[in-house]
């Protein structure tokens, strides 16, 4: 046999035993980084027409924590938001570790820099004018800021993706603050697309490896078509 | 202080437990009580990634209508979640650094599990001529004599601390070793293969070894218990509790009736009859030729009462 | 309703735009402002259209200075007011949706979120007001195109609409159609003429003198820091008290 023919196989014997394991896997996996990204994205926006409208003080610093936290190593998030939700840390009292709600947390801390940074370059090149124009029919201060998202949504759409992009294939802050659990039976608790690779790749099980990372892979393939796409739709706007 | 999730979700799982104690006709009286909470056990990557936790604890999960929540970490990470109170119960075999745990008191009932055992390995020229030696410290002293090669995992995983109690036992101080003392700084395949390639003497578990024995040209020079060779080469788990006076959200009740379910007669055989292609792993403590069902303590400790 | 502009002083920084401006609009007439690039046309719109608050002076609706009444009071008057500018300044969005934005705004929270609901599912509700502002400036059937595919003169028509959808008392338009053609420039001045018979006030800045004198009931000529002058558009023209109106119009004086 040939090594496809028996990875094949594999598959196709494994397959029905393993369905089970990797649907909770991904149904934990969007969970979690869709959550994530829906609450930085809420968080971001604001942040992004503050910095990109208001003068204030500290808007510096603002802006360069926004920039180094775009590129903050995700084991570090880890630790951090390990350290906040820790039972002796200042979250403790929540009893988070462990707990898809830390993992939110931490992916939170990932993709809300990611965000912001990119909604702020959208938000930024939305014209004035056109701000004016949401002003002078009468639009109060919301709605100046509601049309600067609409205006910038291709941009902003590119961000969300960015976002996701990162939360969903990033391992090392979910691997320590969720701990990577599955059931005795068999269905993920903490455990997500990318910590259940590293799990079954040590163990030597790499048909479910395999079938994780194509998953993982075709929904990064996916989110950044579709952010090319977007990012080209972007630029039809005039 | 603020609603516990544990106690929240206990209270929404309640009912459900009730029914499912009732199910099994459960004779423990203390069901109802603890049903429907989640039991958070911390153990090393090695024992995980056996599977043997899952055999284990669907039956109890079962029983008592809880939930365990297993995560894998290294021996020191285990550990530190224990002593933060991030978890209920340790499963580690690393007894050194177990005492410390106890002695720091943060760990209380800790039992003895099952044991399997380590072996030394190297070349088979072997330069040291340790092939067939019965005391591991003696084989320890002789590799360091010849001053040949020997890969140390040096990650302070259970293995790590039990290479570095043997040395201990050897009264040899490991800073002071020169080149052939190498840092394979990883798991356990990366150092049998870092052994294999620089052709030197390694501490490996018996399982891993017996599962990469066929690519590797490493030879197994000195046994350990379970083949009756050293004794100080026995790698025995143990479990503990987080001790609930230190952490008082800890799931004490729990993590008690895991420990008690654990070494009952029902997990030992679980434990006992558990093969890994066709390989036993672990040996029952409580099925053993010479029982230890006491809790044990660090050797020569005594609680103070101050503290 | 007279919207105006009493002794306004106004600096943007070190720079004095304005020191001691007055200008007023009532109900039904065109007011022109002439005046060289860079005397502060567009600026005394912007502080007629209340987006800024003048460093001095007032600006009063209905004898009610602006500046001094609550945020939710001076709101309303901001939305009696509408604008339209140099450039079209429109929403990327369907022409419709343009012209029926100010309407928008005006409604709660509830109405907004049930059209944009209905938007997404591509069930559009047109607003009878936002329809007929475009039937005005005869956009009408372009109403479902994309307001990015407009010709610029169009764009200007549809950004008319918008302003010119929700009623408002006042109009301010800023050189409106500095940059169309000829035909597009008389489609928006037969609209700026319907919305004075419509008793909407009109402020129109403009550099096109002919423009005023087509459309404009009074005329107030701005240069250096203040109006010189200010009356009906025939006397300006014809006989202006400040020499230097002469000047300006005649094209003596360049600035
Ligand atoms: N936001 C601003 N910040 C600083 N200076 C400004 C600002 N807006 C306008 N100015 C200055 O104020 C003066 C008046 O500008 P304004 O745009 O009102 O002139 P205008 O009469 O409308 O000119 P144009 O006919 O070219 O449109 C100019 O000198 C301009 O440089
Ligand atoms: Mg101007």
């Amino acid at each position: 046999m040939s090594l496809e023919q028996q990875m094949l196989t594999a598959l196709v014997v494994d397959f029905p035993f393993e369905w089970n394991y990797i649907r909770s896997i991904v149904r934990v996996s969007l969970y979690v980084s869709l959550t994530a990204v829906a609450l930085s994205t809420l968080l971001s926006l604001p942040v992004a027409l503050l910095v990109g409208f208001k003068e204030f003080r500290g808007k510096t610093l603002l802006t360069s924590i926004i920039n180094t936290g775009m590129g903050f190593p995700s084991v570090v998030v880890g630790l951090v938001v390990l350290f906040a939700v820790s039972n002796q840390g200042p979250l403790g009292s929540f009893d988070l570790v462990f707990t898809t709600e830390a993992m939110i947390l931490s992916q939170i801390v990932l993709a809300a820099p990611v965000i912001t940074g990119v909604s702020l370059a959208a938000v930024s090149s939305v014209e004035q004018n056109v701000r004016d124009a949401a002003y002078a029919m009468g639009g109060t201060n919301l709605d100046v800021a509601l049309v600067t998202i609409k205006e910038a949504r291709y941009g902003i759409a590119t961000a969300v993706l960015a976002g996701f992009g990162r939360a969903i294939s990033e391992v090392g802050s979910v691997l320590i603050v969720g701990g990577n659990i599955a059931s005795s039976d068999g269905t993920s608790v903490t455990r997500t697309i990318t910590t259940a690779i590293q799990l079954e790749a040590r163990q030597g099980r790499f048909e479910t490896a395999m079938i994780l990372g194509a998953i993982l892979v075709v929904l990064v393939l996916l989110v950044n078509a579709i952010v090319v796409r977007l990012g080209s739709g972007g630029g039809r706007y005039g | 202080m603020t609603i516990q999730r544990r106690e929240f979700l206990s209270v929404l799982g309640g009912g459900v437990a009730v029914g499912l104690a009732g199910c099994t006709g459960a004779d423990d009286s203390d069901g109802p009580e603890i049903s429907g909470e989640t039991l958070t056990l911390t153990t090393t990557t090695s024992t995980y990634d056996t599977g043997l936790l899952d055999e284990l604890n669907a039956p109890f999960e079962d029983r008592y209508g809880v939930t365990v929540d297993a995560v894998a970490q290294g021996t020191g990470a285990a550990l530190r979640t224990a002593r933060d109170g991030d978890s209920d119960v340790v499963m580690v075999h690393a007894r050194s650094l177990e005492d410390e745990f106890m002695e720091e008191g943060y760990g209380v009932n800790r039992r003895d599990l099952m044991f399997n055992d380590f072996v030394i390995v190297g070349e088979s020229d072997d330069p040291a001529d340790v092939e067939g030696e019965d005391d591991a410290a003696a084989a320890f002293e002789a590799i360091a004599e010849a001053e040949a090669t020997f890969v140390s995992r040096g990650d302070e995983s259970g293995t790590h601390t039990k290479e570095l109690e043997i040395w201990d036992e050897t009264g040899l101080t490991v800073e002071e070793f020169g080149e052939w003392y190498l840092d394979g700084g990883g798991g356990m395949g990366e150092t049998l293969n870092t052994a294999n390639l620089d052709g030197g003497y390694t501490l490996v578990d018996r399982g891993t070894f017996l599962d990469m024995r066929d690519e590797i040209d490493l030879e197994l020079l000195v046994e350990g218990p379970v083949e009756g060779g050293s004794e100080m080469l026995m790698n025995p788990y143990g479990i503990v509790a987080v001790n609930p006076a230190v952490h008082d959200n800890v799931n004490y009740d729990l993590a008690m009736a895991y420990i008690g379910y654990i070494t009952s007669l029902e997990g030992q055989e679980i434990i006992e009859e558990y093969r890994s292609n066709d390989e036993q792993l672990f040996f029952a403590e409580a099925l053993s030729e010479d029982p230890n069902f006491r809790q044990y303590l660090p050797e020569g400790w005594e609680r103070s009462s101050d503290d | 309703m007279t919207l105006e502009a009493i002794d306004v002083h106004h600096s943007y920084g070190y720079e004095t735009v304005f020191e001691g401006v007055s200008l007023s609009v009532t109900p039904g007439e065109v007011v022109a402002i002439i005046g060289p690039s860079g005397v502060g046309k567009s600026t005394l719109l912007r502080l007629l259209a209340l987006f800024d608050a003048p460093d001095d002076g007032a600006i009063v609706y209905d004898d009610d200075p602006v500046w001094e009444v609550s945020d939710q009071r001076r709101l309303e008057y901001r939305r009696r007011i509408g604008m339209v500018f140099q450039d079209a300044s429109l929403f990327d969005a369907s022409v419709r949706r343009n012209a029926e934005y100010g309407l928008r705004v005006r409604q709660s929270w509830r109405e907004r979120l049930r059209h944009e609901l209905g938007g997404l599912v591509g069930k559009e509700n047109g607003t009878g007001a936002a329809v007929d502002a475009l039937e005005t400036v005869g956009l009408r059937e372009q109403a479902e195109q994309d307001a990015s595919s407009l010709s610029g003169g169009e764009a200007q028509r549809v950004a008319f609409a918008r302003a010119l959808a929700y009623d408002p008392d006042v109009l301010l338009l800023d050189e409106p159609t500095s940059d169309l053609d000829p035909r597009n420039t008389a489609v928006l001045e037969d609209a700026v003429l319907e919305a004075r018979d419509r008793d909407i006030g009109v402020v129109i800045a403009t550099h096109d003198m002919h423009q005023a004198e087509r459309i404009a009931d009074r005329v107030g000529v701005l240069l250096g820091d203040e109006i010189i002058e200010v009356g009906p558009t025939e006397r300006v023209f014809e006989d202006p008290v400040d020499d230097r109106t002469r000047k300006f119009i005649s094209g003596e004086l360049i600035y």
